[in-house]
């Protein structure tokens, strides 16, 4: 053992230098890892040990309107049978916040409002702007205190007064932060919190209207947590209310982040399989030059095993060296990230977590070796004889069925570490096989390159024709660069062709048919009298629409019986709450495929067997649940219930934004219309801005209690999300593609031996420096447009599946940045090869003969 | 000892099998000088890989020492080659990454000598070179080079010592040194000396020429003693 010890130390002293690069190799993949599991880690740390924060109490009781009395009356009982110490209502709805007359900047601006009791909230602090201490006295006699945006989107200062549901609210404090959790959904807009008592006086809380209502609950003791949560489980029907402890959210985010950490830790490991090719490459090139090393070693007695056992040590030692490296890069990367994104994720610092650290440098090292046994394993095959006879070189690179073996071996071994880091069998397979094929893509298009440049081998020009035959030389780096620069490619332009396509699809659905406001909550008296009031601002007529919101609570037909709404709930398929509608005809993007649809309002109070309505059914949903024609459908609306016979089904078109679509459309008739409904307004405003500003003021001032949402607002929310992400995977992007000029640069510096033999030869026949350059200058421009043309290729066969596969847009091709991808990769890669080769070029050939 | 009974060597080339050695039968024995000349493509130094053990013969059977090497497998073979065959070549073969002392260390670390660094420094001292131990061979001459690698030779003490071409590769001054070299070393240690050369000086000292032609041996004589040159 002392021996290969020995050994391995004395090779790595003397190519240090030459190792370096395997060394980046692994220290970049490694920091990729480290860095993202740190940050997700991290994040999950900070959040659930804020899950009590978050929720403000021990649990929360939550339903869509006010309990009815007999469940009032168990959740009562329930809370006085677990010693739950204490109780406060919350109520979340959305409104809309305007200056009072001549103050501010005359916007309006759509608000999450918060009402609250004086004991919220039982657990977290709520941080006002100056320090100032938050109370609930802040709040009484109308006061309100909103985070920061309104104030800018109004033009207003702290003390100033802002009209809410019409009336007047004075701004007490402003909010610097504030981890109470909404009770779910998309915020749309900034928060305020109210006095819950001047919310009950506004006509917010209006029938039909979307509010959640929610009873915060002390308990103190964890246990009594869990078995009062357990016991309004089983006692709250599901329909009427849900219940949520801070230990359900504490699992949920902790599920949720883990499931982050571990697809960021995939992206890591796809990082270092990169790195882990830039190490076969460089392992490859040793190992080449090391076969004379080993031939005499096994002159002098050393077994085969010990020669072997030499060069993996220096291969983990190495490999450890690297990761240790990464862990560095990845702390530093970690105390670069933005203040801003660190309060977007909720969290103070991130650093470098030990758990990520370790796992960091198994998956270096472990990667490191999988990658190296390949070419190590050669060492296995050189005989001593070649010290005495060159040709016997070539008998060391045969390839044998063990080598088949070994392969398949490492391959399994590499899923595993992939699985291993996904935690997920399915996840892991799905890395390893992209990837597998990638590689393999690159791997036959870069042979296909040779293939295909052959021909230029027979050109006139003596600079192309030698260019092309270095691409084919004995121990080329072809298919090392090829994948590396296509791998890097494929991911940089991947990422934004997928963002290119979902912004231009973003767009069009601003365009010129979709509506740009949405006004919700419309009560049944005032769908007509707002026509006339949006009518001077819109270039087409409004399109107003019943709504409900419903569940379905079961199901008798003839493939599908789902007794209660548990069986619903089981079952899945109709399980969320859906938006119904009611009319007489069909809309534009609508076709009944089978069935009928009806033409008229039902006049009679039901059916003729008694059911209440007919119901249409989209076909995509009728399919996925097996509804038949015929089949009994019986809906909640608002605690009312409805039956339904279905008898048509339609397929829409919900791609077209002018008519938009409902699963479930009711025939209007006297059932339906003693249900709950509001409106919704769907408005196209004439094209500018302070069409849409007045027109909301409007509104507001004449029906304080609708909520009107700007589309392009949410667009450019949703925009914002997009280019997030975009910049997020971009920087892995570019780190790939980092690494891919790193593996670059390391095989061309791996190949420099053979290159300056070459270059002296060249020069001797009388080639000078700009022959010399021309023919370096072609063969990596030729790679680099290979890798470019490939990569990009497969970019964009990636974007165009997600788009219509994942996110079902039309996909948007982008054959500028697919040129300039191609472009750009040939003459990077043609400038960091000529750079690296600097000294190819510049020696003078006696020196290097003499070397010989 | 080296015994070689029916040995010979042949290739697959694209036009068919190509004898490179033809039946040979052989015994030198221990102690003994032994020449190997012939003109290029004779097949002396296939012979020289088929004693030593880096390549197996087509039919046949070599003893070295008692051992059979032809029923050995390659790790058995490295295992013999470091207890009991020195082999010194034309083009040296020190390895680069390490110092002239680490290169003599070697063959002792691998066989797990006790006593190998004293041992090493040792044998620097008797090819001449105890002050260039710390030197890479990169920055040591020909003639240097190759002391360091007859000492490497010697470093498990073998009994038997094989070179190829010795002093092919240097000048005549220098190869004179390395002459008297292996010829003090063979007698101090009275090991089994076997020399590819084409070098007639060399030749002349062996006990044994044995002449290659075509892969056949043509004749095997005694040496005439040389002839004193005139100072």
């Amino acid at each position: 053992m002392s021996f290969v010890l020995r050994m391995a130390w004395r090779e790595i002293r003397m190519a240090w230098a030459r190792l370096a690069f395997f060394f980046l190799s692994v220290a970049i993949g490694v920091a990729a890892v480290v860095a993202l599991r740190s940050l997700a880690q991290d994040v999950r740390l900070t959040l659930t040990s804020e899950a009590r924060s978050l929720v403000g109490a021990d649990l929360v009781i939550q339903s869509s309107r006010p309990l009815p009395p007999d469940t009032e009356a168990t959740v009562n009982r329930l809370l006085a049978q677990y010693g739950a110490q204490g109780t406060t209502a919350v109520v979340d709805t959305q409104t809309m916040a305007e200056p009072e007359a001549g103050k501010g900047n005359g916007a309006v601006k759509m608000i999450e409002l918060r009402g609250v009791e004086s004991a919220f909230p039982y657990y977290g602090a709520i941080e006002l702007d100056g320090g100032v201490p938050y109370s609930h006295e802040l709040l009484a006699h109308h006061g309100v205190i909103v985070q920061p945006e309104l104030l800018v989107a109004l033009g207003l200062e702290t003390g100033d007064t802002i009209r809410l549901a019409g009336q007047p609210f004075t701004v007490r404090g402003v909010l610097v932060r504030d981890r109470v959790q909404r009770g779910g959904g998309i915020a749309f807009g900034p928060r305020a919190y109210v006095d819950l008592a001047d919310l009950k006086a506004t006509s917010l809380l209006g029938f039909g209207s979307r509010a959640s209502y929610q009873t915060l609950v002390r308990v103190g003791d964890p246990a009594a947590t869990t078995k009062l949560t357990d016991a309004l489980h089983d006692a709250l029907p599901r329909e009427t209310a849900s219940v949520r402890s801070w230990q359900t959210l504490e699992d949920r985010i902790g599920r949720n982040l883990r499931l982050a950490e571990n697809y960021l830790s995939l992206v890591g490991f796809a990082v270092v399989v990169l790195g882990g090719i830039g190490v076969w490459s460089v392992t490859r090139v040793i190992v080449q030059q090391k076969l004379r090393s080993v031939a005499i070693l096994k002159c002098l007695g050393a077994t085969s095993g010990r020669v072997l056992a030499t060069y993996v040590l220096q291969i983990a030692v190495l490999a450890a060296g690297g990761s240790v490296l990464g862990i560095a890069l990845a702390a530093a990367a970690l105390a670069a990230v933005p203040q801003n994104l660190l309060d977007a994720l909720g969290v103070a610092s991130v650093s470098v977590t030990a758990s990520a650290a370790i796992q960091g440098v198994a998956v270096g090292v472990l990667v490191s070796l999988l990658f190296a046994l390949v070419p190590l394993l050669d060492v296995r095959r050189v005989k001593p004889l070649l010290l005495l006879r060159a040709d016997t070189v070539a008998s060391a690179r045969r390839r044998t069925w063990q080598s088949a073996v070994i392969a398949a071996v490492i391959g399994l071994a590499l899923l595993a570490v992939a699985v291993w880091q996904a935690d997920s069998l399915r996840a892991g397979l799905y890395v390893s096989i992209g990837l597998a094929i990638v590689s393999a893509v690159l791997f036959v298009g870069s042979d296909l390159l040779v293939r295909a440049t052959r021909g230029l081998a027979r050109s006139r020009r003596f600079v192309l024709r030698h260019a092309v035959v270095s691409l084919a030389r004995p121990g080329n780096q072809t298919r090392v660069v090829v994948m590396s620069v296509g791998l890097g490619c494929f991911f940089v332009i991947g990422v934004r062709a997928v963002q290119t396509t979902l912004l231009a699809s973003l767009a069009t659905d601003v365009g010129t048919r979709a509506p740009d406001l949405v006004v919700i909550d419309i009560q049944p008296d005032q769908a007509a009298p707002i026509g006339p009031i949006v009518a001077p601002y819109l270039r087409s007529q409004a399109r107003v629409v019943p709504l409900m919101r419903a569940r379905v609570t079961g199901v008798a037909g003839a493939n599908l019986h789902l007794a209660t709404s548990d069986d619903v709930r089981e079952d899945g398929h109709l399980a969320r709450e859906f938006g119904l509608t009611f009319r007489a005809g069909l809309e534009a993007n609508e076709r009944v495929t089978a069935g009928a649809f009806w033409t008229a309002p039902l006049a009679t109070p039901t059916l003729p067997d008694g059911v209440d309505t007919e119901v249409s059914v989209e076909q995509e949903t009728f399919d996925r649940a097996h509804l038949a024609l015929g089949d009994l459908v019986r809906f909640d609306v608002a605690g009312q219930s409805i039956r339904a016979r279905v008898t048509s089904v339609r397929s829409v078109e919900w791609d077209d934004p002018a008519s938009g679509g409902f699963v479930f459309v009711l025939r209007p008739g006297p059932a339906v219309d003693r249900l709950a409904h509001t409106f919704v307004a769907f408005l196209q405003t004439k094209d500018n801005g302070d069409a849409r500003g007045a027109l909301q003021r409007d509104v507001v001032r004449a029906m304080p209690n609708v909520s009107i949402i700007d589309v392009r607002d949410v667009v450019s929310s949703i925009r914002e999300v997009v280019d997030n992400v975009t910049t997020g995977v971009t920087i892995v992007g570019a780190v790939t593609l980092v690494g891919g000029i790193l593996i670059l640069v390391g095989a061309v510096a791996m190949t420099r031996f053979q290159r300056m033999r070459d270059a002296a030869i060249y020069r001797t026949l009388g080639a000078g420096t700009r022959a010399m350059t021309g023919m370096l200058a072609i063969e990596y421009g030729l790679l680099g447009l290979l890798a470019g043309a490939l990569g990009t290729a497969g970019a964009a066969v990636l974007s165009w599946a997600l788009a219509r596969g994942l996110f079902d847009i039309p996909w948007q091709p982008v054959p500028g940045l697919f040129a300039a991808a191609v472009l750009g990769a040939a003459v990077l890669v043609a400038v960091v090869g000529l750079a690296a080769s600097g000294d190819v070029l510049l020696q003078k050939p006696l020196a290097t003969l003499r070397g010989e | 000892m080296i015994e070689l009974t029916d040995v010979s060597r042949t290739v697959s080339s694209g036009a068919g099998t190509l004898t490179i050695l033809h039946s040979l039968t052989l015994s030198i024995p221990r102690g003994r000088t032994v020449a190997l000349t012939g003109p290029s493509g004779s097949g002396k130094s296939t012979l020289l890989g088929l004693i030593a053990g880096l390549d197996a013969p087509t039919t046949g059977r070599i003893v070295l020492d008692g051992v059979d090497v032809t029923a050995l497998g390659e790790e058995a073979l490295a295992r013999l080659r470091g207890a009991k065959v020195g082999i010194v070549f034309q083009f040296f073969h020190l390895l680069p990454a390490l110092t002239a002392y680490e290169n003599v260390l070697v063959p002792m670390e691998i066989a797990g000598v006790s006593d190998a660094p004293a041992r090493a420094r040792r044998l620097l001292d008797d090819v001449g070179l105890g002050a260039r131990g710390h030197h890479y061979p990169s920055q040591l001459s020909g003639g240097e080079q190759q002391r360091v690698a007859i000492a490497r030779a010697l470093a498990n003490d073998p009994p038997i010592l094989l070179a190829d071409e010795p002093t092919g590769n240097l000048d005549t001054t220098t190869g004179q040194q390395i002459i008297d070299l292996l010829v003090t070393v063979n007698r101090s240690r009275g090991c089994t000396l076997l020399l590819v050369t084409h070098d007639p000086d060399l030749a002349a000292l062996a006990d044994e020429v044995l002449v290659l032609r075509d892969g056949r041996l043509v004749d095997r004589r005694v040496p005439a003693p040389p002839v004193p040159t005139a100072s």
